[in-house]
């Protein structure tokens, strides 16, 4: 058992944090913050010095957890222009791999995913957005709620209801995956304000209003969007513990520089402290390496949802406990510095992409079905 | 509960119904109206504590603790605001008898800002005497400060706005840089130590108060939200959680507002309610979803409040070692 990274994967990880500490200063991740801005000169800037790189995903996840350990609005920000991207990777047609993630990748569009709704954020398949088939297109009716990149996207990979099972407790069928261009007409967004954190980050409401979406932009097959969606949850998941483990990482740093900084100046650290600290550092520790576990099934085409919930059940609690300890620990000075900002940010990793209550529900449901992790 | 208390317990709570629960939102994003402290003034509920010779209505510790605690459930803020003047501005000035800063605080000519980043341990303070940076207040023209010599002053002077930073909790007071022009020497360091330590009661009011008015929000929210065709409420995970949470509240409650309450039970209280805001805060945003995390719902502010206090008013170090030293009757938790 190996529990070391490649030569490349260390490289690679020094290389984004060196961009990282030298583009995400406090006074710049706390400009964003107030402001509540998307940094797109960040996520060029990014793409142009190859500090982005979704052709191993290995590096996606070491790449977003050395960004988030920096700053975690600006390191999410610059990493999910790419949001949904798997859905198309894994079941788009080759004319729309062409037509939408080339332009991704090159940095000239931004893409979203649309899934939750007002009305539903646990519970998928209970969506209300409709979409009509009629002749060659389909006629999209509903809106969709906390998405990412909601008012700068170019185009959403969004899941929609294009038939009704007569049994209700068969709702997950029925439901399809478009890709919907915002400029398509019937398109609206607005833009959510007063977020608690990571509010460098574009959070709207989409309202889709008869939209017309042509049939050629279905992804994969009609009525299988609902397995398509969990399937890129599993993937997206280890990627949010990648963001909570970074996170964690860096209230773990700030808080050991600060401990130092009094032992070095003769004053008063105690154990309290001390046993504090060593807790967050054993608990980001173990969420790395249960985050390792998991992405290495999913990285080898075996995914394992149970150790993927896991990971992000974890990692995503460890990463609120370690800001709220570090906030204890540093006291005033932590109000007065960049914790209190992780402080903020940690809170909505316990709930995008899964509830801490979601990713019990998985893991219990697959350790009573029989899974042993095998 | 004795007659005063109760009727405080229904003037505050009137209050915080009539003229704070449709601003909430507003106090958080704009600061503390000055209409509002001008109410605050007229009902008599800033300088209270002080008593009738210098002014005040000699409020007892019970009613404090009630008005504090029905406050904080609809504005931390308004709540902490009062706090600051009535537990330490006010006792400060009393020690002194300093009759013209009372009388002035009375009328509403003065208004204090709050600054002691030196208070706990390892922090420090990183202001000079010509400024005093991030003051908790920021309409304040008088600051009662701990400057780095270890005393405590009273400083007047003018305030400035802090550009690029938004503080985490009690943004109703807001922040300031304050620049001093003149300050008068009201004591040492321990002089707030000892402030402190006798306000434990009310900092856990205050506590209990953001706990309880996240719960009740939760609770309604919880009753209407469904997920899977079935209200939140309905869910084990939910309910359970909330039923432990509302216990831990009531039986804290109950302990706060007997008027038996001596000065270690409060210490204990201090201690567990400010670990408890905490708790029941993040499973009041956590219950509210994404929702939660959004400032119109008015459950962010309770979360953000509790981590904020804590870190200005609550001394994890210090009051442990006074706590473990009552329990033991001799100096312990040193080492």
């Amino acid at each position: 058992m190996d529990f070391d990274l490649s030569e490349e994967l260390k490289q690679y990880g020094k290389k984004v944090r060196e961009f990282s500490l030298k583009e995400f200063s406090n006074k710049v991740a706390s400009i964003y913050d107030i402001q509540e801005q998307y940094p797109d000169e960040l996520r060029i800037k990014a793409l142009k010095e190859g500090i982005i790189d979704f052709s191993n995903p290995w590096k996606t996840m070491i790449g977003i957890e050395e960004m988030c350990r920096v700053d975690p609005g600006l390191g999410i920000s610059v990493t999910v222009p790419f949001f949904g991207a798997e859905v198309l990777m894994l079941h788009g047609s080759d004319h729309l791999k062409e037509k939408y993630l080339g332009k991704v990748a090159a940095g000239e569009k931004i893409m979203g995913l649309g899934v939750t709704e007002p009305g539903g954020g646990s519970d998928v398949a209970g969506l209300k957005t409709v979409a009509r088939k009629e002749g060659n297109k389909y006629v999209v009716n509903g809106s969709k709620m906390f998405i990412t990149n909601g008012t700068i996207a170019d185009f959403f990979v969004m899941l929609v209801r294009t038939a009704h099972p007569d049994d209700p407790a068969k709702r997950h069928r029925g439901l399809s995956v478009l890709v919907v261009e915002r400029n398509f007409k019937g398109f609206d967004s607005n833009k959510l304000t007063g977020k608690l954190g990571v509010r460098a980050t574009n959070t709207a409401e989409l309202i889709l209003n008869n939209v017309e979406v042509p049939a050629e932009n279905l992804v994969g097959d009609e009525g299988k969007g609902f397995y398509y969606i969990m399937e890129f949850f599993n993937i997206s998941r280890i990627f949010v513990a990648a963001q909570s483990i970074g996170i964690a990482q860096g209230v773990l740093d700030r808080t050991t520089d600060f401990l130092k900084n009094l032992e070095k100046n003769g004053d008063y650290v105690g154990e309290e402290r001390k046993f504090k600290l060593a807790e967050m550092a054993t608990r980001v520790e173990a969420s790395r390496l249960l985050m390792y576990k998991a992405a290495s099934f999913l990285f080898n085409y075996n995914p394992n949802p149970t150790l993927t919930s896991m990971a992000k059940g974890y990692a995503s609690e460890t990463a609120s406990f370690a800001a709220e300890t570090a906030m204890e620990i540093t006291g005033q000075t932590g109000l007065n510095s960049e914790i209190e900002r992780f402080f903020r940010d940690s809170k909505i990793m316990e709930i995008w992409e899964g509830t801490s209550e979601v990713e019990k529900i998985v893991i219990s449901r697959m350790i009573l079905k029989g899974d042993k992790n095998e | 509960m004795n007659e005063q208390a109760e009727l405080m317990r229904s003037a505050a709570r009137e209050f915080a119904e009539k003229y704070l629960k449709d601003v909430a939102t507003k106090i958080e994003r704009e600061g503390i109206g000055s209409d509002i402290k001008e109410k605050i003034l007229q009902q008599g509920f800033l300088g209270a504590t002080l008593s009738p010779d210098m002014g005040g209505a000699g409020l007892d510790p019970l009613s404090q603790r009630l008005m504090l605690f029905e406050f904080a459930k609809v504005s931390p803020s308004v709540s902490a605001y009062i706090f600051f003047h009535n537990d330490i501005v006010s006792k400060v000035l009393e020690t002194r008898s300093d009759k013209e800063s009372i009388r002035n605080l009375l009328e509403g000519k003065d208004n204090y800002g709050i600054y002691w980043p030196g208070l706990m341990e390892g922090a420090k303070t990183n202001s000079s005497e010509k400024v005093m940076e991030r003051v908790i207040n920021s309409s304040c023209n008088k600051t009662i400060g701990l400057f780095s010599d270890g005393k405590v002053y009273l400083v007047e002077g003018k305030n400035e706005p802090v550009k690029d930073f938004k503080p985490l909790g009690l943004r109703g007071m807001g922040i300031c840089n304050f620049f001093p022009e003149k300050r008068v020497e009201y004591g040492k360091k321990e002089v707030l130590e000892d402030l402190l330590i006798k306000s434990s009661g009310d900092i856990a009011s205050i506590f209990l108060g953001i706990a309880e008015g996240s719960l009740e929000k939760t609770m309604e929210y919880t009753r209407v939200r469904k997920t899977f065709n079935e209200p939140l409420k309905n869910y084990e995970p939910v309910a359970f959680k909330m039923a432990e949470l509302e216990s831990e509240l009531e039986i804290m409650k109950y302990s706060l507002f007997s008027d038996e309450a001596d000065e270690v039970r409060l210490l204990m209280l201090k201690n567990m309610s400010a670990s408890f805001s905490k708790k029941a805060t993040k499973y009041a945003l956590q219950f509210h979803g994404g929702y939660g995390y959004l400032e119109d719902f008015g459950v962010e502010k309770f979360y953000r409040d509790s981590v904020a206090l804590s870190a200005i008013i609550y001394r994890p170090v210090e009051d442990k070692r006074f706590l473990a030293s009552k329990i033991y009757g001799d100096r312990s938790g040193f080492l």
